[in-house]
């Protein structure tokens, strides 16, 4: 195991170096920010000076071998358009993100996983179908158009809850809710195969021929048995919100990492986009990590890193 | 109820109703967060938007345009190449030492800087000398005569010399230092910006106690925090929303035409626009009041020329373009094959997408093959501005802005032939401009830019639509004066109680 | 309900009732029909703009013409839009599932079957996939290749194989350690062979139900790239990017999103719920 896992690891560093690098040359192939940093009546002497004090007019690779030296000495750089330290940024937006995942992941947890254990113990019945169909309507609308409900039946006229920003946990709940739709149903149903699978073993039936009771099963043995599934879930659910948050940050004002994202791509700020990147490969590459170890550990038939 | 109650309840609606009325803070929604609010070192309007209550300007413009005396309070052309302009006395930084002279020769010399690299050095670089002389007043001196000084120095910001040079580039953008009539309180990266009124300040000081400017992308949820009073003043709203509001006693749109010129840009370097008939075919087929008074209905004003009645340069007498799509369509059935020529039509998601369409339909219903290619803004400017004129999108839709309200600023860049944004390779027109660009004298001027607009409008050179207007939507108590080039002074605004 | 045939089995009976239970599905196949015979059913022309017609409620009749689901922004009639809309949104939700699951499964197989460096270098490769934000993905190829229909697809396909991949992989992991298949490979059988019979139908179960899956998700994330400005061309119009604009009228011309917004849903509910019945098929199998 120790093997295998400085194996991956090893592995993982070159594949996250792979991902800075390509997204290094793919970003620089459409274009720089000095366009948008100037004014429209700009002429072109004043784009190549622009160019020329931010370091964009220099050979490509003149260019990459200074980002790998200034990523060997861990620093980030500077935003070209919001002049300050790459780092700063990122740390300026990073409880929010984190507050942002935990809600959303506490709310496909919270509603998800119960939904899932009760389709399992009704399965066969119209209940558990109804719920099913319910939990998948979930995952049937854009977000960016059940954000825009929430907040007109929400924060317009119940003026139950504020419409954007952050700062309260109220403030939170709505955006939560709306990323944490899409994991929900994916939970639910992980979970009710799960346990439906777990109902069949024998461990249950003697269980139950023993006269124990459906909640008592559920407490004692079924919920522990499940976990496994779910945490795999739960490890590649995490890299996928920063995708899903770039359209809730953008309609609730929710100023995290995925607004960062997908302004900063706007602007073409390399250095942003580079961190970012960076930073996601590494909470990517390592839920995979995470995941595929889980996985040998449930199913033994998978030999880890076996020779052909 | 007994006699302790009694008093108790009394005191308390005492207090509730004796506390002050006029304690009032602001909620302004941007469409983006400032990037910076250093006013030297981004060209950003979101910035703007902030630190220019925070810092004031050498002149600024009154809310019907005129430019008028803000630190300078009297200002003489006393060369061709030298502006001489008198500090006014008795301004205090934040941080309570003096505006001197020599602060408002440093923020020239800081912004005209090459090696300080700021994005609007463009907009300076026709200053070649700040000096102070006899004490109080500051001599600019420009590369030759540059009538546009004065329009330009409204965006020139002064900062103080010894902060600056005390803190640093990067602490003083962090907690800048201004004279204005709001200072910093609060800055948090992404989420807001705060400031706090300035009560020793100069000149007419500001309603509001704290003002906080949020960042909220997305149009929808700008309107929504407007109808839950999350925001009191929200920015960047279409005529569509403005009508969605106007039912709502508790909000109101507010509106103001602007200095910038809606056009549509046709590439004259390649089929089949670079025949001027069909570029009369193009110019027939726009319904410019369908689309003023149909699509926008925000107080458009239609305009034939690259200028707007809030410039100096416009010229009254340009006649109208003409709407009538049966001239065109007998133009393009003349020209099969040109009219068969696949235009394609560049965009990016900041421009209005209705009026982009709209567009696309007019040109095809006469007869053109136009399609539609919507990237993002990087890739468009790149696309819009390529080196191989001959490869640039046949049609683009903007509206300029040069922030100066003067005739130079828009017809220079879009018209003169070496510019990177023109299609154009006219030398009378460029002999026009660079007169006009020059002279000091404005009948000279007025006559140059009527002269250019006449030769655009008869060659078709480029398809001027309207003068764009500029919504806002506010909570009714608020008094707010939208002015054409934008500005959002706080000190401006009143609130009714 | 049964009945006993001659054998004595029993025998389902064909009643209303199970014939409804199948509604997903003739939902979707209503839906495809509909993209099919688009210029038949729709009334009008779906990008016929008329300014003067903005905006108008369901209903709305103007010289002897019926907007039955009102008009958009551009007075352009919602109905024929919605009809119109099937075409697009289904066709780019098919073509960017096959093109994805083509290209996963191939990766996945591969990787799972032939194992060692083989299997190194590709599931790296689909670790920097996905660790590279869609949305970056999403503008950097617009940009490249520029927008339009066919763009779109190949974005979607970009970011979606590597989940093709990483369950065709864990399926071929265990499926080629199964006594059959080593077998048949100690017998000196090909690659291609042993995976082309004794893989593929063996994990194709399971991909399909990602497929399924897949198939709504693509449909809701088409709607993404048009709220970012990157999906179908203006004036095209799917149901995604007419959500998209109708958001910003929700309040007051709510029928320009409803009703494009009730056809997505009825869309990706169904290929959810077939998704999700085929798994359970195929898990009792």
């Amino acid at each position: 195991m120790l093997r295998f896992l400085l194996n991956r690891g090893g592995q993982a560093l070159i594949a996250a170096f792979g991902v800075v690098t390509l997204v290094f040359f793919i970003q620089r192939l459409s274009g720089d920010p000095t366009a948008l940093l100037l004014p429209e009546t700009a002429t072109q002497q004043d784009i190549e000076a622009m160019r020329a004090s931010l370091g964009l007019d220099r050979a490509l690779w003149v260019q990459y071998l200074d980002f790998l030296w200034q990523m060997a000495r861990f620093d980030l750089g500077r935003s070209f358009v919001q002049n300050a330290s790459v780092w700063d940024i990122i740390l300026s937006r990073l409880p929010q993100t984190l507050q942002l995942a935990a809600g959303a992941l506490a709310v496909a947890l919270l509603i998800g996983l119960p939904l899932g254990l009760i389709m399992a113990l009704t399965r066969g019945r119209a209940v558990s179908r109804w719920i099913m169909g319910l939990v998948l309507a979930c995952q049937s609308m854009p977000t960016f158009w059940s954000g825009i409900m929430m907040i007109l039946v929400f924060g317009v006229w119940l003026r139950w809850l504020p419409t954007s920003g952050i700062g309260t946990l109220a403030h939170l709940v709505m955006p939560s809710v709306a990323l944490g739709l899409l994991s929900l149903a994916t939970y639910a149903r992980i979970t009710r195969a799960a346990v439906v699978d777990e109902l069949s073993r024998d461990y249950v039936r003697s269980a139950r021929a023993r006269g124990a009771g459906t909640g008592r099963l559920v407490r004692h043995h079924l919920l522990c048995n499940s976990m496994i599934p779910i945490i795999t879930i739960t490890a590649l659910e995490i890299s996928q919100l920063l995708a899903g948050a770039v359209i809730v940050e953008t309609v609730f004002a929710w100023p995290g990492l995925g607004l960062l994202t997908v302004q900063s791509i706007a602007a073409r700020d390399f250095m942003v986009v580079q961190a970012v990147v960076l930073l996601g490969a590494f909470v990517t590459i390592g839920a995979n990590l995470a995941a595929d170890i889980l996985y040998s550990i449930v199913d033994p038939r998978v030999r880890l890193g076996a020779k052909s | 109820m007994n006699h302790t109650m009694k008093a108790l309840l009394t005191g308390v609606a005492l207090a509730v109703f004796a506390m002050p009325a006029f304690a009032r803070d602001i909620t302004i929604d941007l469409a983006g967060e400032p990037s910076s609010l250093d006013p030297q070192v981004q060209w950003n309007p979101d910035s703007y938007y902030v630190y220019r209550n925070i810092f004031d300007n050498l002149v600024t413009r009154s809310n019907a345009g005129e430019i008028v005396a803000e630190i300078a309070t009297a200002w003489e052309q006393t060369s061709d190449t030298e502006l001489t302009l008198t500090i006014r006395e008795g301004v205090t930084f934040h941080d309570g030492t003096a505006l001197t002279p020599e602060d408002v020769a440093f923020s020239v010399k800081r912004i005209t800087d090459p090696a300080f690299a700021s994005p609007q050095l463009g907009q300076f670089n026709q200053i070649t000398g700040a000096e102070v002389v006899e004490g109080n007043k500051v001599k600019l001196t420009t590369d030759g005569p540059y009538p546009a000084l004065l329009a330009q120095l409204v965006k020139l910001s002064i900062v103080p010399k010894a902060a600056v040079e005390a803190m640093g580039a990067e602490a003083f953008n962090a907690s800048p230092v201004g004279s204005g009539p709001y200072k910093i309180m609060d800055w948090t990266r992404g989420v807001s910006v705060t400031l706090a009124r300035n009560d020793g300040y100069w000149g007419t000081v500001g309603p509001f106690d704290t003002a906080v400017f949020r960042a909220v992308p997305d149009a929808a949820t700008r309107i929504a925090d407007l109808q839950a009073g999350t925001a009191d003043l929200v920015v960047s709203i279409d005529s569509d929303a403005a009508a969605q509001i106007a039912g709502n006693p508790n909000i109101k749109a507010l509106s103001a035409p602007t200095e910038r010129v809606a056009y549509l840009g046709l590439n004259l370097d390649a089929p089949p626009f670079n025949d001027p008939e069909m570029r009369k075919a193009a110019s027939l087929a726009i319904d410019n009041l369908g689309i003023t008074e149909g699509l926008l209905a925000a107080g458009e004003v239609p305009v034939a020329q690259l200028a707007s009645p809030a410039h100096f340069g416009y010229s009254p007498d340009i006649a109208p373009f003409v709407y009538d799509p049966d001239a065109a369509r007998a133009i393009t059935a003349a020209r099969p094959e040109l009219a068969a020529t696949p235009v394609v039509f560049g965009t990016a998601p900041v421009f209005d997408q209705r009026v982009v369409q709209a567009l696309q339909q007019m040109l095809n219903d006469v007869g053109f093959k136009v399609e539609i290619s919507m990237t993002d803004m990087p890739t468009y400017l790149a696309a819009a501005r390529a080196e191989d004129r001959a490869a640039r999108p046949g049609l683009t839709f903007g509206r300029w802005s040069c922030a100066c309200q003067d005739a130079d600023g828009i017809a220079y860049p879009l018209l003169k032939s070496d510019s990177s944004w023109s299609r154009v390779n006219d030398p009378k027109v460029d002999a026009l401009l660079e007169q006009a660009r020059v002279s000091l004298d404005d009948k000279v001027r007025l006559d140059a830019y009527a002269e250019v607009a006449k030769m655009v409008r008869e060659n078709y050179y480029v398809l001027p639509m309207y003068q764009a207007a500029v919504l806002y939507g506010a909570a009714t108590g608020l008094t707010f004066e939208p002015t054409a080039n934008e500005s959002m002074f706080l000190n401006r605004m009143t609130w009714a109680e | 309900m049964t009945t006993d045939a001659a054998d004595g089995t029993a025998k389902p009976r064909v009643t209303l009732a199970r014939v409804l239970a199948w509604w997903p599905a003739i939902l979707l196949a209503g839906l495809a029909l509909c993209a099919v015979l688009a210029p038949w059913l729709a009334p009008f022309d779906p990008d016929r703009q008329n300014l003067l017609a903005r905006l108008k409620p369901p209903g709305f009749e103007a010289r002897g013409v019926i907007f039955h689901l009102g008009s958009d922004e551009l007075g352009r009639d919602v109905l024929s839009r919605v009809i119109y809309g099937a075409r697009v949104s289904i066709s780019v939700a098919v073509l960017s599932v096959l093109l994805s699951g083509i290209v996963g499964v191939a990766v996945g197989m591969a990787a799972g079957y032939m194992r060692g460096w083989v299997e190194t270098v590709l599931m790296r490769l689909v670790d920097v996939f996905l660790s590279i934000p869609a949305i970056l993905l999403a503008i950097i190829t617009v940009a490249v290749l520029g927008p339009g229909f066919g763009n779109v697809i190949i974005v979607l396909a970009l970011t979606r194989w590597p989940r093709y991949a990483r369950v065709a992989y864990g399926q071929t992991l265990v499926i080629a350690d199964r006594p059959f298949v080593r077998l048949s490979r100690a017998m000196g059988a090909s690659a291609p062979r042993v995976i082309a019979l004794h893989i593929l139908p063996n994990i194709i179960g399971p991909l399909l139900v990602v497929a399924t899956l897949e198939f709504g998700l693509m449909v809701l994330f088409e709607a993404g790239l048009s709220f970012l400005g990157l999906g179908v061309q203006p004036p095209t119009a799917s149901w995604g990017s007419m959500m998209s604009t109708g958001r910003n009228y929700v309040a007051t011309a709510w029928w320009i999103s409803m009703f494009p917004g009730l056809a997505l849903f009825l869309l990706v509910l169904s290929a959810n719920l077939i998704g999700d019945r085929l798994g359970d098929r195929i898990g009792k199998g």
